[in-house]
């Protein structure tokens, strides 16, 4: 039973989705866009050329590398300014007001900035998934409950050891649920990042199919490749969640 | 700790690995290097779209390629005109294929550009949808019409055709739209016409539902939309390059225009190496009919110019009078009469070899 709700059930829910776009499309008579099937043509044309597979190595290079500095910068930034309460006070302010400036809008100045190169697209994943785990690494620290530090201090642990053995284990919790949020944007921009000429990569592939006349097999291709490797990445990052020094800060449902 | 050593182990595996498969299948970092190959010259980008007004850009590279052996420059195929004028603002692209207003435009705000050369005459249409009951200019009145910038020589026509018909800028709707979205647009008719370069109109054309309410060349003949444009610092410190890129682009333009065979033969290696488009696109707006677009009569001419000055000041994409002279540099190609084509024989029947 359990098997069954686990694999059966989204295998069905995905069957009837694609029985659906089938009909619609045959029912509206488009000859534009694409039934499934035609979409599986396109994947398969892509695989023929070899282009699929430096594609998706071309995203998750940049994908990987932009969540890294943003992983890198983002988490002990935010342990600070949520510990720091001068730091909080004075960069907060400015984090917030970065926050929500889309990618998108940051293209021009990516360009002007590194040229075109795999660096511009680099910024721009980093940039949006930079301030996602500055935000909940902050909140983490400053959410903490008082008891530990509380505990921490009548045995006398202070410092670097406070540090290490009761803020960061506290805090790591919410820091990774941060971080897996952080990677879902971080591959959710990964189109937006390389509408800019850049010439590989699954964004790369629906900006180019665009420009290829009636390719519209292709543009569905690419996103269809987008969200399935987005599911295996978020299944990725959920393994670590199962790990001793995380699970407990999970609810137990 | 267990969590952060296991991840950062995985982390560094998987950035070690995705690295080097991006290195070798996308950079050629690994590639062979024959031993006694020359060692290639510095190349210089130049900012191209896939469209039949910068066509002159990938069919000299491939000749180069072809006819030398290796290509002086390096085309970089850009998907808008935002992303590729930034390119070329940040010094990236030194060289680039621009429309001519835009070109205007930059210099007047003090961009130090030059624009050297023409990159074709003709090749834009006016598309309709086959069911509309727009059979005349006039009948645009009150419509939706798609151009593909504010600055692009399409929507100046559009100023020009306005005037004709005795008609002003608030009879009909501009918007803007990046040409590789237009056919969609048309075909769902969210718009009621669509303008831009080919083969974007050719393409609504062969998929039989647009219908031509006019091509260029009979309503503004020898009708101009982009130009080459130089940094100014690039002809100052290496004009002879640029002298050679001027020459390879008006000798392949003419080679262009010589034969029907040649422009089949650049329609299956653009398409193939450079554009990514089905070859039956380029081939039907190529010849189709065949004076859809021209390639040569490229040098530039100040009469050309002024009339694109005084639409793009009443259009209001710049303010007051450029000055011809501040903004080209024509002494690349003073007569386009003495303008020898390439001597590339073509592919001969045979298949297109790779792009190096």
């Amino acid at each position: 039973m359990n098997r069954f709700s686990s694999i059966y059930l989204p295998l069905a829910t995905a069957a009837i989705f694609l029985a659906i776009w089938h009909s619609m499309v045959r029912l509206s008579g488009s000859d534009l866009f694409p039934t499934p099937m035609e979409v599986v043509h396109g994947i398969r044309e892509l695989i023929e050329k070899g282009l699929l597979l430096k594609y998706i190595v071309a995203s998750l290079f940049r994908v990987s590398w932009g969540f890294l500095l943003a992983v890198l910068v983002g988490v002990p930034l935010g342990l600070i300014l949520g510990w720091f309460r001068p730091a909080f006070q004075a960069l907060n302010p400015m984090i917030q007001i970065l926050r929500p400036i889309s990618p998108i809008a940051w293209i021009p100045v990516a360009i002007l900035w590194f040229g075109i190169d795999d660096t511009a697209p680099v910024f721009l994943i980093f940039l949006a998934s930079v301030f996602p785990i500055t935000v909940s690494s902050m909140a983490a620290v400053q959410n903490m409950q008082l008891v530990y530090l509380r505990a921490a201090q009548n045995f006398g642990v202070k410092g670097p050891q406070l540090f290490r053995r009761v803020i960061l284990p506290a805090a790591l919790p919410q820091i990774i649920t941060g971080i897996r949020i952080a990677l879902g944007i971080a591959w959710l921009v990964v189109v937006a990042a390389e509408m800019i000429a850049v010439n590989s990569g699954l964004g790369y592939l629906i900006i180019d199919a665009r420009n290829a006349g009636k390719r519209y097999d292709l543009v569905v291709a690419g996103m269809v490749m987008i969200g399935l490797i987005g599911l295996v990445l978020d299944l990725l990052i959920r393994q670590l969640e199962k790990f001793d020094e995380v699970k407990w800060g999970y609810g137990q449902r | 700790m267990k969590l952060i050593s296991t991840t950062f182990l995985c982390g560094a595996l998987w950035l070690a690995l995705i690295t080097a498969m991006h290195g070798s299948l996308n950079l050629k970092w690994f590639a062979f290097k024959a031993p006694g190959a020359a060692a290639e010259t510095e190349k210089f980008r130049i900012g191209f779209l896939p469209v039949t007004c910068h066509l002159t850009c990938p069919v000299t590279d491939f000749i180069n390629q072809q006819v030398e052996g290796q290509s002086s420059f390096d085309p970089v195929r850009f998907s808008g005109w935002p992303e590729l004028k930034e390119a070329f603002l940040s010094g990236y692209t030194p060289a680039t294929f621009i429309l001519a207003p835009m070109a205007m435009a930059l210099r007047e705000q003090g961009v130090p550009l030059k624009v050297v050369y023409l990159g074709h005459r003709d090749g834009t249409a006016m598309m309709v949808h086959k069911d509309s009951k727009i059979f005349r200019f006039e009948d645009l009145r009150g419509k939706r019409i798609a151009v593909p910038n504010r600055y692009s020589n399409q929507r100046l026509l559009i100023f020009r055709a306005l005037k004709q018909a005795g008609m002003t800028i608030n009879d009909v709707e501009l918007v803007e739209m990046p040409p590789p979205d237009m056919p969609a647009a048309l075909y769902s008719k969210a718009v009621d016409a669509v303008t831009s370069g080919e083969p974007f109109m050719g393409q609504t054309e062969i998929d039989g539902y647009g219908r031509v309410l006019y091509l260029t060349k009979d309503v503004w003949p020898n009708f101009i939309s982009c130009v080459l444009a130089v940094h100014e610092d690039f002809i100052k410190n290496d004009r002879e390059t640029v002298q050679r890129l001027v020459d390879g682009i008006a000798s392949s333009g003419k080679w262009l225009d010589q034969t029907m065979e040649h422009r089949m033969d650049a329609a299956k290696f653009v398409s193939k190496n450079y554009y990514n488009q089905h070859p039956r696109l380029l081939e039907f707006v190529l010849s189709k009919p065949p004076d859809r677009v021209k390639y040569t009569n490229l040098a530039l001419r100040k009469p050309d110019f002024e009339e694109i000055e005084a639409l793009a000041i009443e259009a209001g994409v710049i303010q007051k009078d450029v000055i011809f002279e501040d903004y080209t540099d024509a002494s690349f190609v003073p007569d386009d009469s003495l303008v020898q084509a390439s001597s590339y024989e073509g592919l001969k029947g045979g298949e297109v070899p790779p792009r190096k």
